[in-house]
């Protein structure tokens, strides 16, 4: 069985040489790479970051993103080296401007909207109650009464 | 009053709604607004594909409009295009190529520079040859620097070296009378 799997990871060992490996001396870059990766946005196939498309940008990206930070740069300059390029689509992180501040805005709205739409349609009903039915309930009394 | 309003706010809404989704769902996603537009050219200094030892930089742009036509052998909708490419540039439309290759991976150069040519003369001599020249992409740091995200891509440049149309996907008759020609005779009138 042992031998078996020695023959394995011995057939299959080139397969993992294509894969793309990019190693940091320092692990704070390491890290840095993983998370900017995953927070780029793959330009030809939009639903995925750079860190799972196997599209060729994506693997150019992925090599630039690698070389900017050898080269010393921030994370804030990298996104910004990508989205002078692609836009601010190819960020995750949407920025904040008078189009895409309704991403914030309209949930909030909807929150205190209908919070009040609550609140006064109930305070109508009780109202509604105390006065129709109140004075039917009164005026059937009075009947009973006389 | 309170009625209509009842049923007024959820039509106004679906009605929006359904605006959004139509709209959405004949938008093509991959047709971003370039960042490139309206600057000139970043700079380069890459090869001639056939004669690597002429290194080109964005002075070829100057004083004439130029279709910058981004693609490569491996790619299936170039091969399309080109014949209708070869039509324009006998209709004395400047073309150059900017080309790369998906397999001259810079990080194992799997293919070497003859193997390209070669390939890039046999697929010219079969569809037509509409460039100029080829301006060879090596690392595809080029394109990486315009925004390309694939092939075919064609930009139009003016006089002045300035990007005035970055089009995603080939260029066939439909496209060039009613996307391309007009901006184009407008700058060749410059």
């Amino acid at each position: 069985m042992k031998k078996l799997i020695l023959l394995f990871v011995l057939v299959t060992s080139p397969l993992w040489a294509l894969e793309e490996a990019y190693n940091f001396d320092d692990p704070v870059k390491q890290k840095l790479f993983l998370e900017l990766t995953q927070e780029l946005r793959c330009p030809q196939c939009q639903n995925q970051n750079i860190a799972d498309s196997d599209a060729m940008i994506a693997h150019d990206l992925r090599r630039k993103v690698y070389e900017l930070l050898n080269e010393g740069k921030s994370r804030a300059e990298i996104v910004d080296f990508m989205k002078s390029r692609y836009g601010d689509f190819v960020s995750y992180q949407p920025p904040v401007t008078p189009l895409t501040i309704w991403l914030w805005l309209l949930p909030v709205i909807f929150v205190i909207g209908a919070a009040w739409f609550v609140l006064t349609q109930r305070k109508k009903q009780v109202n509604d109650f105390d006065e129709d039915v109140l004075a039917k309930a009164d005026s059937l009394l009075e009947k009973e009464n006389d | 009053m309170k009625k209509i309003s009842i049923f007024l706010i959820p039509i106004t809404l679906f009605v929006l709604v359904s605006i959004f989704l139509y709209k959405g769902l004949y938008g093509d996603p991959r047709q971003l607004d370039s960042t490139v537009l309206n600057k000139p050219a970043p700079d380069f200094a890459l090869p001639d594909l056939m004669q690597p030892d002429v290194i080109y930089d964005p002075s070829i742009f100057e004083g004439q409009v130029t279709l910058m036509n981004v693609w490569g052998v491996w790619c299936v909708t170039c091969a399309v295009e080109l014949p209708y490419l070869t039509e324009l540039s006998q209709q004395g439309v400047r073309i150059i190529g900017l080309y790369y290759d998906q397999d001259t991976d810079p990080d194992f150069g799997i293919k070497s520079i003859p193997t390209i040519q070669q390939e890039v003369t046999t697929k010219l001599a079969q569809l037509g040859n509409p460039y100029e020249f080829n301006v060879f992409d090596v690392k595809r740091d080029y394109s990486l620097d315009l925004g390309v995200t694939g092939a075919p891509e064609t930009f139009l440049i003016d006089k002045q070296g300035v990007i005035r149309m970055h089009h995603i996907g080939d260029i066939n008759t439909r496209v060039w009378r009613s996307k391309i020609a007009p901006l184009y005779n407008e700058l060749m009138a410059q």
